[in-house]
């Protein structure tokens, strides 16, 4: 019982990750309808941004973490926002295309990484100060686990600010709402779509930054939470928040309980299964979309 | 003020406008007319930097904008309330002037003020979601969207199209104070009788080109009338 039990906090972890994951695939992939498979790798670079702060600039451990989260967000998003500009923009309305395009990108990326940092997993340590843990009823709550989930609070907080409070972020709902419209309400549409990528590749690299917490750093890494992440947004309902935080969290206790009772690829197909027939029953996902916009 | 020549546009191979001649000076009214899918809409799509032309020009105060997108031809003076009064519809009806007086970044803030003294039924619904308004409110609230851009020319579709009478009333009566104003105004409209009222100058179109353009003094009614099959 207790075995199970404490599979609760790594699941939550696992879905804190996804979520991560799922707010930035979000914007892309559920408000622009963008299918962004390169996501995956932005993860990948933002984990291995947490190795660079002290593998090359040799930062102490203790606070190297707290500044890569920073450093990937930037570093992905820059890279979103090239890749918006240099090749998702002259494919709006191909998804197809747009797929296989960002697929090989993702690959490209890889191989990059592979040469620099070799194939093998990299180790990237935690700081001193998330080596603990406290119980809480007899469950071991890892402060690793905890940090994980106190940093995709932050980020929700942050995102629903940003959308609802602030100017670019009323642009951007009312971009995703009805892009002609705002077009003749003066908003620069294309300027808009450039900082949503932005914005949603950066939260990948934010979710790599935690992944180092939880799992092994490999060029690969991307690979093992990319069709999860668009599982979480189908799932959770195109667009929006609260629907992606329970989906993200109901798929990380998923996968963290069959993997307890069964091997990984097992776990694998018992959540798509499970997936399938949850969209047999709401194909709309968990929430009923009305509109378009993250509420 | 606006001036269009020449004027093909359409969607994808599909041409619709075929070499229109349009001009509304300072000042003035001009009334589009005609019967439905003539191309009244992609005309002013076409004004309004939604659709690329195919051929022809669009001059604003002496500028090509032909070329400018749609949101930069805002902040050069051209408001736009396109046809089926659509708001922002997760947004709230005070999101949604913010987001319109924010957007064209130089109006005073005492546009939106201007805006609600125009539409006083907007105010109390300015904490609602613009999705639950009414026809006419949603209108009313289209306008008042274009109108705290600061417009030099107000582009209105169809202002009256499904909106309960009693509203439609105040609709006209705003695009005749705006006019008071100093705005210039290119509209749309199927009533013959709310167009002889409002507009200076009328033009028909009729499969996609200009079959009559006459000032209000040397209109044709009967023409107009044949025109327009009504
Ligand atoms: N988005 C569109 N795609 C393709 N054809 C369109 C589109 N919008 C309108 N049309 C066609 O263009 C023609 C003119 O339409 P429109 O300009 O809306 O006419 P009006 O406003 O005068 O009723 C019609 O034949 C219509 O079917
Ligand atoms: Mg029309």
């Amino acid at each position: 019982m207790d075995a199970i039990l404490n599979q609760v906090p790594i699941g939550i972890a696992i879905g804190a990750v996804l979520l991560l994951a799922a707010l930035g695939l979000n914007f892309t992939f559920g408000q622009m309808g963008v299918i962004n498979m390169a996501h995956g790798e932005f993860m990948m670079v933002g984990a291995y941004t947490a190795f660079v702060t002290h593998a090359w600039f040799d930062l102490n451990p203790d606070y190297a973490l707290l500044l890569a989260v920073p450093a990937a967000f930037a570093l992905t998003g820059l890279l979103g926002l090239a890749l918006e500009a240099g090749v998702i923009r002259h494919f709006y309305g191909r998804p197809l295309d747009t797929l296989l395009l960002t697929f090989g990108v993702g690959l490209v990326l890889q191989q990059i990484a592979r040469d620099v940092f070799g194939a093998p997993n990299v180790d990237v340590p935690a700081p001193a100060w998330l080596a603990g843990g406290v119980d809480v009823l007899g469950i071991r709550l890892h402060h690793a686990r905890l940090f994980i989930l106190a940093l995709a609070v932050l980020c929700v907080v942050a995102i629903a600010y940003y959308l609802n409070r602030s100017r670019p972020g009323r642009q951007m709902r009312a971009v995703l709402h009805n892009r002609d419209l705002a077009a003749i309400t003066g908003i620069p549409t294309r300027r808009v779509d450039a900082t949503t990528f932005f914005l949603g590749s950066g939260l990948a690299g934010i979710a790599g930054v935690a992944l180092t917490l939880i799992g092994p750093t490999g060029p690969t890494l991307g690979h093992n939470y990319i069709v999860d992440a668009f599982l979480v947004v189908v799932v959770g309902g195109l667009g929006q928040l609260r629907g992606t935080i329970l989906a993200a969290l109901a798929l990380g206790l998923l996968n963290a309980f069959s993997e307890f009772w069964t091997d990984a690829s097992l776990a694998k197909v018992i959540v798509f299964v499970a997936i399938i027939g949850f969209l047999q029953a709401r194909p709309q996902g968990m929430f009923t979309v009305r509109s378009r916009a993250l509420t | 003020m606006l001036s269009v020549r020449g004027l093909d546009a359409g969607y994808g191979r599909a041409q619709v406008l075929f070499g229109v001649d349009l001009d509304v000076a300072d000042d003035s009214v001009v009334c589009v007319m005609g019967r439905n899918g003539v191309g009244k809409s992609t005309l002013l799509n076409t004004v309004t930097g939604l659709i690329t032309p195919m051929a022809g020009q669009v001059v604003f105060d002496g500028h090509d904008i032909t070329r400018r997108p749609a949101h930069a031809r805002v902040r050069a003076g051209i408001g736009y309330v396109p046809q089926g009064h659509e708001s922002f519809a997760p947004l709230t009806v005070a999101e949604n002037l913010n987001v319109a007086w924010e957007a064209a970044g130089r109006g005073p803030r005492t546009l939106i003020d201007d805006a609600l003294e125009l539409f006083p039924r907007l105010v109390p619904l300015l904490g609602r979601n613009a999705g639950v308004l009414s026809g006419g409110q949603a209108q009313q609230l289209a306008i008042a969207r274009a109108l705290v851009s600061n417009p030099r020319l107000l582009i209105l579709d169809e202002p009256t199209e499904g909106i309960q009478p009693s509203i439609v009333a105040e609709i006209e009566e705003a695009i005749a104070t705006l006019h008071d104003r100093g705005i210039a105004v290119l509209l749309v409209e199927q009533y013959l009788d709310v167009a002889l009222r409002l507009a200076h100058t009328v033009t028909v179109l009729d499969a996609g080109a200009v079959v009559h353009s006459a000032a209000r003094e040397e209109l044709s009614e009967e023409r107009v009338r044949a025109l327009l099959a009504i």
